[in-house]
């Protein structure tokens, strides 16, 4: 374990360099220099210097320093993203055992494969339509919503957005799931077990579970970069105040800066995740090296 | 008071898988205690009747008959009540019957809980037990990794713990031992036979090697298309007073010959490998120092384990020696280039029992003709031409050409390396177990197609084998490992006529068969 | 895959059904964008101000928009815009990405490792984000090119995934002098080949997906063009009370995604 777990810590350290390095290129952009490869690389050197210096420069939205205008936009994209994996992980959970194990997997299949083909953005209308003419909730997606007058109002604002998170979450969690279990079935050892003498149930409980629920974790990854690539519609279509609305405002007025320190934080995020996802998963259902 | 009622009554049971009869009208009859080896090739219908007796047949599977375990009459494709005796499976570690991603250990205690009735907690303590009667050094404590950690031999004695512990009424054995080594074999089954004694339990055991029926004697059943061909005593139908088909198969048995039949090429042809002074592997000994003819051949012999691949990685320079220097067509291997490496490497050839060499994605003629089209520039017709000799030499040259590796049989795959071998005109080739995972006939038929190899394109051998009948079959003179050391070496005529390490004779011991005119062996 | 196990047998008669489902959707909608101009009841941005609107009728089977446009004509308009850039993205994203990931992967070790290192921050990326990006960086005009190449880096990582470099038979091949270029060739013969057509379909599902929301946040196609995605952020403004104006393109938009994900046979035994 000691071994993987080094493994996989230099791997995520190795990442997080690579994506400092990157977003230093996409920060030079933006940065006056000299002509041709040496002045770019010149720039990119800068850039690399004043990161590590923690200097992380202005923003050119509000002009306050990037470090504070991001302190003001990341905690609410954390927090969407945070219950909108909750919610992926109980409506994508359930949904992802029963498509992939359950009697109806069959029927269920193409009623997935046609939800999950509905653009994130589609879908957040249509939540919002709903929510509009069958609930009366008081959502726009024209303009910003006013301040909540009651913890209700408060509820029905802020629910879509999360569920149109979730809603992308879950479609990847069940397919995570999907194949998981697929893979996990097909090892010889299920027969080879039954033969031996152990119930189907229990092969299924004690053997193929936590491979299942290994494979899941092992895709925290992918999971992620599904949630934030939703979280920046979702804030979009909800006018939501967050990172990704601002990102989407920095590459509109060319701030490459914050552009990149953005890019640089999701891709973090996704590192991270998928660093505790492979540690999870080995720690659930590791084959342990010949 | 003794049961009186056989255990087992099979009547007229009949298999039809596919719309094809797997299984023709069967019967048997086992007392308790009483032991029956089910001897035949793949596709006899061995495979079906265990499936059939151990509850598992296939949804496909039309099963007609009667089946009845000490009187009570049972479904025999679908049982819908538990039988009346405890049946008990010994599987072949090789066929990978355990999940990767837990302990060994628990797997078994769960099996043995599960049949048994009884809390998890006793069960692992009834395979400490059972471990313990067991001779070697296997404890629960080793068997508590995962399976990808333990070789093949300990995961069989765990097993067969397993199977003690449940003190079956009947064991099913489905090719048990099946290519694990002549040495793990013979220990295996005289483990198996141990515990038979000592529980007294029914034995019914497939298999399509001849080292059962020779090693545990008994009721021997031929089968062949899913009909019996003969049943006998094994001693009788291996001493020749049997059907034409029973003796060919047992003629299939390779015996260790201590007269020279071949005239010993060794001397002969310029060097092609020579090795000075080579110190490999990591451990401190004295360099090793060989050579190898064109033409001749060499046999690393040892069990798995004892350092014969490490050798080979040493002089191959697929890993680095410590020092020494080993010289290959009179070219240090270890100076080159890897572009210069890869011009001398191609007159190289590698035959693998367990096929690694060959892409299943590929298909029969694209797999043949990849070294001609990698290194010479010719013609789509000579290719095709040297193609169809090529599998005309090994036997293959019906198959479908477009047919997948990945689907072929392990017969065909082992042939098929050797065509790829014979296009390439090898000055080395380079044959790990090429037997394994075959049957007596597959296995014969094998010998001969490599013999014909070595006679008509001259390469040398170097052959990787822990049976000494390979050995001596493929080559004359061999070197014999241990724990990582080399032992003995010289001409294997000699070696066996006196052999002076205890390894070694454990390795000659292996594969000589005992005299079950004087054993007794219906254990 | 090792060659010590087999290959699994032919895939399974639900999956090809599943498949040709799929291929057959994606031939109708070609058929359907290539006769659009004989199907639509109107040429594309015909406004009547008479029929500001209106709801689905026999006239107007999908009903009209805020300028009066027949939406089933502007619908199919632009899926044929939208499903050609996609196209042209997908193709993109297939040689940057799954061709390129499977020559890397068979290149010395230490620049393998160098360019898998690179991609694999790219692919941590949301490719949404990668493409809002690259059309800031060069103009709206290249949103297609820009969608392909973010799309490249994920599918460039799952290709070079896919391909066991340290695996035995490659090992042996190499003992045996075959060049990296063989093996190459196998990889792209026996692999890509067999998996072009749901590797195809596959990134023009995803590339569908990207330049739509592209499209829909304000970075992609711009006005007079017929983008779906533009054509549905056109109509948040009224979509509220006239459904239609947003249904029919998102509609249009899901069924070229869905057949797109058929083709592809996203199913269990696929990656997600």
């Amino acid at each position: 374990m000691r071994s993987f777990l080094a493994r996989q810590a230099v791997r995520l350290v190795v990442g997080v360099l690579g994506a400092v390095v990157v977003a230093a290129v996409i920060s030079a952009i933006g940065v006056p220099r000299g002509h041709g490869l040496w002045g770019f690389l010149l720039a990119v050197a800068g850039r690399l210097a004043h990161f590590a210096q923690g200097d992380l420069g202005q923003s050119a939205i509000s002009g306050q320093p990037a470090w504070q205008e991001l302190g003001e936009r990341i905690p609410s994209t954390l927090k969407l993203v945070a219950e909108g994996a909750g919610l992926a992980l109980v409506a994508g959970v359930p949904l992802g055992l029963v498509a992939a194990v359950g009697p109806t997997r069959r029927a269920i299949a193409p009623l997935i494969q046609i939800i999950t083909a509905t653009p994130l953005f589609c879908a957040g209308l249509a939540l919002a339509y709903g929510a509009v003419h069958l609930l009366h909730w008081p959502v726009s997606v024209n303009t910003p919503v006013g301040a909540a007058v009651s913890p209700d109002e408060a509820f029905e604002i802020a629910a879509l957005p999360i569920i149109t998170v979730g809603f992308a979450g879950a479609a990847v969690v069940q397919l995570a799931l999907r194949h998981s279990a697929s893979q996990a079935s097909g090892g010889a050892f299920r027969n080879g077990l039954k033969r031996l003498g152990l119930s189907a149930f229990e092969i299924e409980r004690s053997f193929i579970l936590p491979r299942v629920m290994a494979g899941l974790v092992a895709s925290a990854g992918e999971i992620m970069l599904a949630l934030l690539s939703a979280a920046v519609v979702a804030e979009w279509v909800f006018h939501r105040s967050g990172a990704a609305d601002l990102f989407v405002k920095a590459v509109a007025l060319a701030d490459w800066n914050m552009t990149a320190i953005i890019l640089f934080m999701f891709a973090c995020l996704t590192f991270l995740a998928e660093f505790a996802g492979r540690i999870a998963a080995h720690a659930l259902a590791s084959e342990g090296a010949p | 008071m003794m049961e009186s009622r056989p255990l087992l009554e099979l009547s007229e049971l009949t298999v039809a898988s596919g719309g094809a009869t797997v299984l023709d009208r069967f019967s048997l009859r086992l007392d308790p205690g009483e032991s029956t080896i089910v001897l035949g090739e793949t596709g006899c219908g061995k495979e079906a009747l265990l499936r059939v007796l151990g509850g598992f047949a296939h949804k496909t599977d039309t099963v007609t008959g009667t089946l009845r375990f000490r009187g009570a009459e049972m479904r025999p494709s679908a049982w819908r009540a538990k039988p009346p005796i405890r049946i008990a499976w010994l599987a072949n570690p090789l066929s990978q019957p355990f999940a990767p991603h837990a302990s060994l250990a628990d797997q078994l205690a769960r099996v043995i809980a599960r049949k048994l009735g009884a809390p998890l907690g006793s069960a692992s303590e009834e395979l400490r037990l059972a471990l313990e009667r067991l001779p070697g050094t296997v404890t629960p404590q080793l068997l508590d990794a995962k399976p990808g950690r333990l070789d093949p031999v300990t995961q069989a004695i765990g097993l067969l713990a397993c199977v003690s512990a449940q003190t079956p009424d009947l064991v099913l054995a489905d090719h048990a031992m099946a290519d694990l080594g002549p040495g793990a074999v013979r220990m295996l089954l005289e483990m198996l036979a141990q515990e038979r004694r000592r529980l007294g339990f029914a034995l019914i055991y497939a298999t399509g090697g001849l080292q059962p029926p020779a090693r545990l004697g008994g009721r021997v059943i031929v089968m062949r298309s899913g009909r019996v061909v003969e049943e006998g005593d094994a001693l009788r139908l291996m001493s020749g007073h049997a059907h034409a088909y029973t003796r060919t198969l047992f003629k299939a048995l390779p015996q260790l010959s201590l007269t020279e039949t071949r005239p010993r090429s060794s001397a002969r042809g310029q060097p092609l490998l020579q090795v000075h002074g080579l110190m490999y592997g990591g451990k401190t000994r004295d360099g090793l120092t060989f050579e190898l003819r064109r033409g001749a051949a060499l046999a690393l012999v040892g069990e798995e384990g004892s350092g014969r691949r490490a050798l080979l990685r040493a002089v191959l320079a697929f890993e680095p020696a410590a020092s020494g220097r080993v010289v290959f067509d009179a070219v240090d291997l270890n100076i080159l280039s890897q572009t210069m490496a890869s011009r001398i490497r191609r007159r190289i050839a590698f035959i693998t029992g367990s096929d690694e060499s060959l892409d299943p994605r590929m298909s029969l003629w694209d797999t043949v003709e990849e070294p001609l089209r990698a290194h010479l520039n010719l013609s789509g017709d000579l290719v095709a031409g040297y193609r169809e000799a090529a599998l005309k030499r090994v036997g293959l040259a019906s198959l479908d050409g477009k047919r997948l590796v990945g689907r072929m049989s392990a017969f065909d795959k082992r042939r098929l390396q050797v065509a790829r071998a014979i296009v390439s005109a090898p000055l080395l080739a380079v044959i790990d177990e090429p037997l394994r995972g075959l049957d007596a006939f597959a296995q014969t038929i094998m010998r001969e197609v490599l013999i014909d190899f070595r006679v008509t394109q001259g390469p040398a051998f170097l052959v990787i084998t822990s049976d000494f009948t390979v050995a001596q079959a493929l080559a004359e003179d061999c070197m014999v490992f241990h724990e990582g050391r080399l032992i003995e070496r010289g001409a294997i005529v000699d070696i066996l006529k006196a052999p002076r390490e205890e390894a070694t004779k454990a390795l000659i011991r292996a594969v000589t068969l005992p005299d079950l005119s004087q054993a007794g062996a219906s254990v | 895959m090792s060659a010590g196990q087999t290959l699994e047998a032919s895939p399974p008669l639900s999956r090809l059904i599943v498949r040709g489902v799929g291929w057959c959707g994606l031939g109708l909608l070609a058929v359907t964008v290539l006769l659009s101009d004989f199907i639509a009841r109107a040429p594309a941005g015909m406004a009547d101000p008479s029929a500001m609107l209106n709801a689905p009728s026999s006239t107007h089977p999908f009903g009209t928009d805020l300028l009066g446009r027949d939406l089933m004509s502007e619908t199919l308009h632009g899926l044929a815009e939208t499903g050609a850039h996609a196209l042209f993205g997908a193709l993109v994203a297939i040689v940057c990405g799954e061709l390129f990931g499977a020559v890397a992967a068979r290149l010395p070790v230490p620049l393998a490792r160098a360019i898998r290192g690179v991609m694999g921050v790219l692919a941590a990326v949301p490719a949404l984000l990668l493409t809002i990006l690259l059309i800031g960086l060069t103009a709206r005009f290249f949103a297609p090119l820009a969608a392909g190449l973010a799309a490249a880096p994920l599918a460039f990582v799952r290709a070079f995934d896919r391909v066991d470099v340290d695996s035995k038979h490659s090992e042996y091949a190499r003992a045996t002098g075959i060049p990296a270029t063989t093996l190459l060739h196998r990889d792209l013969t026996y692999e890509f080949r067999e998996m072009l057509g749901s590797v195809a379909a596959r990134a023009l599902a995803a590339v569908t997906i990207i330049l739509s929301t592209a499209s829909f946040l304000g970075f992609g196609a711009e006005p007079p063009a017929r983008d779906l995605g533009l054509m549905i952020a056109a109509a948040k403004a009224t979509y509220l009370a006239a459904w239609w104006t947003a249904a029919c393109p998102a509609a249009a938009l899901v069924i070229l995604v869905l057949c797109a994900r058929l083709a592809a046979g996203l199913d269990e035994g696929e990656q997600p």
